[in-house]
């Protein structure tokens, strides 16, 4: 590969807004993994995504697989105005996983009247349109 | 003041240079600062300024959360492309010259040949930090200014028991303001509690009345010493305190990720430097610009400033205690709900008018005016005085 076809011709995942510090979480999603950057020196898991730890400064990190099983940090139901791609009324928040670190997520498919803070939740890998993405729901078992 | 000889650059570094860096411009931004540093014999735990380019993809606030570098109280950008190179410099002179931050980085970082060509039809596709950051969550579906603070306001209401009406007394104080304030969109048109509460939602628990307007139009103010101030036409409103703060591991409006994410860490640091600077303390305040955005933030606001303790917004806006006579009359245009949305620049204008006396719902013997900027984002604040 020459430089003129650099940065993004090795994509494999569809997110356009991405860059070399989040590929890897889009390309989980891909596998149907959650992934979670985990500081290669210190150990320490980082969401959002970052290039550098910000405890200890090493640039060698991997990407963990969450165990996909956590609860509601918080939540709203948007309503209004209508979202490219969304079914409204859409519930969206942010979920802390057992793990102890806090990824947002989609709460499809959750009823609105049981959306609560520190509800018990579970990822679920799904196509939203052409992107594979995930959500967070009630547990299955 | 002489700036000649005041301060000094004391570190430099760099990343290799080349033709395909193979890695965000976010990381080679974090990697020189990084080298910088070490060079100078400094650490990021130091850092309290960081100053780049407005061309440049990444802000402030991701550098910082990159390195780890603990309160910022001095960020900035500088415009015109290869023109704005020593922009930084001279921001970071200023700002160290005059104490506002005490160790500033500036930094430029591109990967201007394997993401984006200069040479070429300019056609940027690798997104910067903060676009990139903002997919992380409107990939979910999180997508507006109110969705996004609507899941820091629900954990507000969880954590101190804030109902929707008390955040309806902060909306119909502002719009019983901007009802005489012929100059606001609003203007004759309060609201009642009722109203309030049965306006449809919006991203629950915001609704339509939370929200501040969208407007057109320009606020423009003009600054000049205060010495030169007495030979000029009006009555000068003395800039006291002017501070920025963006704190630890800080990120624009979706900041859910660390503890006390509710407590807008930003703005309490914007609220110390301040009341450090004019030797005040918030019973100091005679009245208050607060940057409403969306209405429940003004309540986490107040908190952050000292006016209450936290999680007791919810009891200081009761009783009429933002009006005229309370304890500290709040947005006495309208605020950006009732009067216009001008991005926080009609607040400024409106506290010049409360100190030369000339506002339409004016404060008596007003000394000392708080304005705010957005909270919950790398933020800033100004205390504007009588002479």
């Amino acid at each position: 590969m020459t430089a003129d076809e650099s940065a993004g011709a090795q994509k494999t995942h569809a997110v356009e807004c991405s860059n070399q510090d989040y590929d890897f979480f889009y390309e989980g999603l891909e596998a149907k993994q959650l992934l979670v950057q985990k500081c290669g020196q210190c150990g320490i898991l980082r969401s959002p995504p970052a290039p550098m730890c910000h405890k200890c400064r090493s640039l060698q990190w991997t990407a963990q697989p969450m165990s996909g099983r956590g609860h509601i940090w918080s939540y709203t139901v948007h309503r209004h105005p209508p979202l490219p791609g969304f079914v409204l009324p859409h519930p969206v928040g942010v979920v802390e996983l057992t793990e102890g670190v806090r990824v947002p997520s989609g709460l499809d498919g959750i009823a609105l009247e049981e959306l609560r803070i520190g509800l018990p939740v579970e990822a679920e890998f799904f196509r939203r349109g052409s992107l594979a993405t995930y959500c967070f729901r009630r547990p299955t078992s | 003041m002489q700036l000649r000889d005041k301060t000094a650059v004391v570190g430099i570094g760099a990343t290799e240079f080349s033709k395909n860096s193979g890695r965000s411009e976010l990381q080679l931004a974090a990697e020189a600062v990084l080298a910088a540093l070490t060079d100078a014999g400094l650490t990021p735990e130091d850092v309290d300024g960081l100053c780049t380019y407005t061309a440049d993809n990444n802000t402030e606030a991701e550098v910082a959360r990159c390195i780890g570098a603990p309160n910022l109280t001095f960020f900035s950008q500088i415009g015109f492309g290869g023109g704005g190179a020593c922009g930084p410099l001279h921001q970071a002179m200023l700002a160290v010259a005059t104490g506002v931050a005490d160790v500033v980085v500036c930094y430029r970082a591109l990967n201007e040949r394997s993401g984006y060509r200069f040479g070429q039809a300019f056609s940027p596709v690798v997104p910067g930090s903060n676009e990139a950051l903002a997919t992380y969550h409107t990939f979910h579906g999180l997508m507006t200014g109110a969705a996004m603070f609507a899941l820091l306001i629900r954990r507000y209401m969880d954590e101190t028991g804030a109902t929707p009406e008390d955040f309806g007394h902060v909306a119909v104080a502002s719009r019983k303001y901007a009802s005489t304030n012929p100059n606001a969109f609003f203007y004759g048109k309060p609201i009642t509690m009722a109203d309030y509460l049965n306006s449809r939602m919006i991203s629950d628990p915001i609704r339509l009345l939370d929200c501040c307007q969208e407007s057109d139009g320009g606020v423009a103010v003009v600054v000049t010493s205060t010495e030169r101030a007495k030979d000029l036409r009006q009555k000068p409103a003395l800039i006291r305190a002017a501070a920025q703060g963006s704190a630890y591991q800080q990120i624009q409006v979706t900041n859910y990720y660390t503890q006390g994410a509710i407590e807008f860490k930003e703005t309490a640091l914007v609220a110390r430097q301040l009341y450090q600077q004019a030797h005040l303390d918030p019973g100091d305040i005679g009245a208050a610009i607060i940057y409403d955005h969306f209405i429940p933030t003004v309540l986490m606001s107040l908190e952050a400033y000292g006016f209450c303790k936290p999680g007791e917004g919810k009891d200081f806006v009761k009783n009429a205690n933002l009006e005229i006579g309370g304890e500290l009359p709040l947005n006495t245009h309208g605020g950006q709900v009732g009067e216009a949305y001008i991005h926080g620049m009609n607040g400024i204008a409106e506290a010049v008018r409360q100190i030369r006396g000339t506002a339409v719902n004016q404060v008596s013997n007003l000394e000392n005016i708080l304005v705010t900027a957005g909270s919950g984002i790398p933020t800033g604040g100004v205390i504007l005085a009588s002479a």
